[in-house]
């Protein structure tokens, strides 16, 4: 008898999970280069990609693949929590602190409102018409309460991968930081009251009624503002000491990992705990702790297009009733219209920057961990007596985290843009990257003709900052280039440069730049050449003389655009103001 | 500086031709020439020609330095032509005719030689003795001789 095979064929609800990690960022990153290319906001490539590949597509990464890849979400949230706490600096607070309060108050309380009012309207009307069996009053009112209290929450990972991808700057900026970061605190709070209401609405006595509803809030989030505090204090103390990068790298990425670890073991707030961790270094050490943030940023890629993509995974939109969607529309309606018109309130009454009283609302419209995990949390202590309600709670969640992921990212990408902050948030090798030779290259180098006598090229030279002189014929074709050591030969023999021409001195260019080049492309060539300048020649017709790129030069005006977008940028005012 | 590296004896010769043209062939053959396998005639020429356009070669006081770089090139050669009833079409810098042309051709790579060679030929030759000593010479070996003499 033949022993059955060893392999079996490859079961595909039940890949192993390496394999579904690798496809899961492999495809997440092709999906989001897709959408890019298409100018949404790369969020959404992910996110689509996990649509595809979870339970509402094909389901190739399945239930089991997804709780036990749940850890990974903490992770990315963590990262995501501490990053937002290296961006809240003191001064910021200082200075914005009262005004993030009151914004954040009127942006999570609005949203909670309208959202609630809604939802009640329209679960009474469902129960009018019939459609939503067994529905009473009180259980619409119950409903309506969670959902409110859970449409507070806004999701910083969507928003924050936006803000990072555009490389944004600025008052608008900081705000998001802030407020998304604090708002989960807020929704903690809100779904505390709310859920405590919601049992007496529905005649169930909860564990403890709202002392300890509000006990357990208050847990979850001193309890992760204190960790994260004291890691952080740690964590100051050894980076102070660390040298070796590599070495700093498994350190800092193993506090953080302790720090979520410990957070979601204790039942504490993990993003809370992270962004606690954050804030401590960034504060203590502003900037000793940069290379910190660095790192932990630099491992991050990976680590967010998983998470994204498992939120688009985990998404099941099928099965909803007619009315639920008109529901899951009602809640978003009211969800951006209340933070929109929340944030706006806030803003004025606090006078903030104009493009914060303008564009803030935009940028709060993503929902997604916290919201989730309330809503799961809600269906358990909801579940027995109405079932019906608890599926209903996660089903409405789900279906619009789906809605609100495919408008948040662009509005926030809208948002920053119309605030002008855009670009602000950029490094030299960032704008090289944008910029074109033309851009960069000194159109109006001094050049000569090949016929000129080197007598006539001396005094040109001693008042120019160039290192190089591009030679050009009668057709204004490069021919060669003049550097200072070749010119220095021609003063060997008295006389010489009287009758020396630029023909004569001049050497074939080393390499030739395009002026519809890529600028980190020809910066890159001229590193490893030890070139310290390039003769620019047209795109069009490549060989006619454009300019000079030189090296010097063109550190020079990257650094000087560079400062000039931090000044816009780090304003009182808003850039768009 | 050492000329003989670059000038052989066989390389001085008197000019028969009355003219610039002229001149310039006789001399680049004996450039070009079968003993020089690396040095193309007629690209000789055309780079030549080519720098006669953007200014004059002849420097005044009856001297010529055409000069070239060629890629290709091994070594720098030069030729020397002795004419001394001048050539009148040279389109000398200083209007005179042009008794002694010396035609340089480098290798694009050698920069520094190149710009030397010129300066220290332009440097012997502006000499008034050494045009004389070389001008009268009985033969074109000794006239070599006094060159590389002088430009020890």
């Amino acid at each position: 008898m033949i022993p059955s095979a060893p392999l079996a064929v490859l079961d595909l609800t039940h890949l192993p999970i390496l394999l579904v990690i690798g496809l899961a960022i492999f495809f997440g990153t092709i999906g989001a280069n897709l959408f890019q290319r298409l100018r949404i906001p790369q969020v959404l490539g992910y996110i689509a990609i996990g649509l595809l590949v979870g339970r509402t597509g094909f389901e190739l990464i399945g239930e089991e693949a997804l709780a036990r890849l749940a850890p990974f979400n903490f992770f990315a949230l963590g990262i995501i929590g501490f990053m937002i706490g290296g961006e809240l600096h003191r001064e910021t607070f200082r200075k914005y602190g009262r005004q993030f309060l009151v914004i954040l108050l009127a942006e999570g309380i609005a949203a909670f409102v309208v959202v609630t009012l809604g939802v009640m309207a329209m679960g009474m009307l469902a129960i009018e018409l019939g459609w939503w069996p067994g529905g009473t009053w009180q259980t619409a009112g119950a409903l309506a309460l969670v959902l409110g209290a859970i449409s507070s929450a806004t999701a910083p990972a969507a928003t924050v991968d936006v803000l990072w991808e555009y490389k944004t700057r600025g008052i608008l900026t900081t705000t998001v930081f802030a407020i998304v970061a604090l708002d989960d605190g807020l929704a903690l709070v809100l779904y505390g009251v709310a859920s405590v209401v919601a049992k007496q609405l529905l005649g169930a006595t909860g564990e403890g009624g709202f002392a300890w509803a509000m006990g357990r809030a208050a847990y979850e989030l001193l309890g992760a503002a204190g960790l994260g505090v004291a890691v952080g204090v740690g964590l100051n103390y050894l980076v102070r000491r660390g040298r070796d990068r590599n070495k700093s790298m498994a350190f800092i990425i193993g506090c953080l990992l302790l720090v979520v670890g410990l957070a979601s073991a204790l039942g504490m707030d993990v993003i809370l705990a992270a962004m606690a961790l954050g804030v401590t270094l960034t504060n203590l050490a502003p900037r000793r702790s940069h290379p910190a943030f660095e790192i932990v940023e630099s491992f991050s890629t990976p680590i967010y297009v998983l998470f994204f993509v498992f939120v688009g995974a985990r998404l099941e939109l099928g099965g909803m009733a007619g009315w639920m969607w008109i529901l899951a529309a009602v809640y978003v309606i009211g969800r951006s219209g209340g933070k929109m018109l929340g944030a706006w309130l806030g803003a004025r009454w606090t006078h903030a920057a104009e493009s914060v009283r303008k564009y803030l609302g935009l940028c709060l419209f993503s929902q997604a961990g916290v919201a989730v995990g309330l809503a799961i949390l809600s269906s358990r202590s909801f579940s027995g007596d109405n079932d019906f309600m608890a599926t209903l709670i996660v089903t409405i969640v789900t279906a619009t985290t789906f809605l609100v992921q495919l408008i948040g990212p662009p509005s926030v990408k809208l948002a920053v843009q119309r605030a002008g902050e855009v670009g602000l948030n950029v490094t030299e090798a960032d704008l090289a990257r944008t910029y074109r030779v033309a851009q960069a290259m000194e159109a109006g180098a001094p050049t000569f003709a090949e016929a000129t006598p080197v007598a006539q090229i001396l005094p040109v030279i001693a008042h120019s900052e160039a290192t190089s002189y591009p030679v050009t014929n009668r057709q204004g074709r490069l021919v060669g280039l003049i550097t200072l050591a070749e010119l220095k030969n021609s003063f060997a023999g008295e006389g010489l440069s009287e009758w020396l021409v630029a023909q004569d001195v001049m050497r074939p260019a080393p390499d030739t730049a395009r002026s519809d080049e890529v600028l980190i492309d020809v910066m890159d060539r001229m590193k490893t050449q030890g070139l310290e300048s390039v003769p620019v020649v047209q795109a069009a017709n490549g060989q006619k003389l454009a300019g000079l790129l030189e090296l010097r030069a063109v550190n020079h005006r990257l650094a000087t655009e560079i400062l000039r977008r931090r000044q816009i940028a780090d304003s009182p005012e808003s850039p768009s103001a | 500086m050492d000329l003989q590296a670059y000038l052989q004896p066989q390389r001085v010769l008197r000019l028969h031709g009355q003219t610039k043209a002229a001149a310039m062939d006789e001399l680049m053959d004996v450039l070009g020439g079968d003993d020089s396998p690396d040095i193309d005639r007629e690209r000789l020429a055309a780079a030549v020609w080519h720098r006669e356009e953007l200014m004059s070669t002849g420097i005044g006081q009856g001297l010529a330095i055409p000069h070239v770089r060629l890629a290709g090139l091994k070594q720098a050669v030069m030729a020397v032509g002795l004419r001394p009833e001048g050539l009148g079409d040279y389109e000398a810098l200083d209007g005179q005719p042009v008794t002694i042309v010396v035609l340089i051709a480098a290798p694009q790579g050698q920069h520094e030689t190149y710009i030397r060679l010129l300066a220290k030929i332009a440097e012997v030759l502006k000499h008034e003795d050494c045009r004389q000593a070389v001008l009268t010479a009985e033969t074109t070996e000794q006239a070599h001789q006094i060159l590389t003499e002088w430009a020890e």
